[in-house]
């Protein structure tokens, strides 16, 4: 079956790369948050965009645990559509994620990548759970 | 009572994914080894022993991956239990990756994180796994 075959392994590496990248800006927001801030800042603006980076990261980590419960559940791994969405929707994620660490890009940019690339596969898998669970559908 | 199959589902797609997620890894460790001998001041020793077992790591981790594949589809007890046995070296050589090599990158920590969690779980299923073998193979070990 060529969904076995290609789209399940390309799904979760691209998934890990993803969810890889956004530990590693949690543990090193340092110079991201003080990319967000002017060249004089005080100590409590320096503490608000990191509380905001952080309720960020977070948010983002919570729609990986859903996406992954409904990955490893079985429910939606031969999903074909969703492998294909939520491969390309992390792929991008990931390659934006690391312009914004390397290039240090304000923290505004984070929720774009955020609402594109973590936002829509996590809610397809939402909707995809809930047909499956709730209506009590077939998981293909 | 007769139980129609016994290979444990769960366990076979960790193995699936692990092995893709292994050859992943490998390159990646591989690219920032160049990138670490290249940037870092590493004793030469040093750098070559890092490089070694990472070969070493590849043939064990392939090895424990084939046998724990082959061991839960062919439902053969002794088989499994040589791929849990096999485990043990290979977290041993993750934990040095993840903690005692001469110099860790963050990434390096969160990869080997990752590959501790998928040995975690697979011990846990294989050893399930392993009994539930055990229980029902009346035939043949």
């Amino acid at each position: 079956m060529s969904s076995i075959s290609s789209l399940v392994p390309s799904r979760f590496l691209t998934l890990i790369a993803h969810l890889v990248i956004v530990i590693t800006i949690f543990w090193s927001r340092e110079n991201n948050v003080r990319a967000c801030l002017p060249l004089e800042y005080t100590n409590e603006e320096y503490n608000q965009e990191d509380t905001r980076l952080v309720v960020a990261l977070s948010v983002t980590l919570g729609l990986f645990f859903v996406e992954l419960a409904g990955f490893f559940s079985g429910i939606s791994m031969f999903n074909n559509n969703q492998s294909l969405l939520s491969t390309a929707c992390h792929a991008s994620g990931a390659v934006a994620l690391l312009f914004f660490l390397f290039e240090q890009w304000t923290c505004s940019i984070y929720w774009w990548i955020f609402g594109f690339c973590s936002v829509i596969p996590a809610l397809y898998e939402m909707f995809l759970l809930f047909t499956v669970l709730g209506l009590k559908k077939k998981p293909l | 009572d007769a139980v129609s199959m016994l290979s444990s589902t769960p366990l076979q797609v960790l193995f699936y994914l692990n092995s893709w997620y292994f050859a992943v890894f490998f390159i990646a460790e591989i690219l920032m080894f160049i990138y670490k001998g290249v940037l870092l001041p590493y004793p030469q020793s040093n750098l070559i022993l890092d490089i070694v077992l990472l070969l070493l790591y590849l043939g064990l981790e392939t090895l424990r991956l084939f046998y724990g594949w082959k061991g839960n589809l062919c439902e053969r007890t002794l088989t499994l239990s040589i791929s849990i046995g096999v485990l043990v070296p290979c977290t041993v050589l993750s934990v040095y990756y993840l903690l005692l090599q001469t110099f860790v990158l963050r990434l390096e920590f969160i990869l080997n994180a990752v590959l501790l969690c998928f040995y975690g779980l697979e011990l846990i299923l294989g050893l399930i796994t392993i009994s539930a073998f055990a229980r029902y193979n009346y035939d043949f070990v």
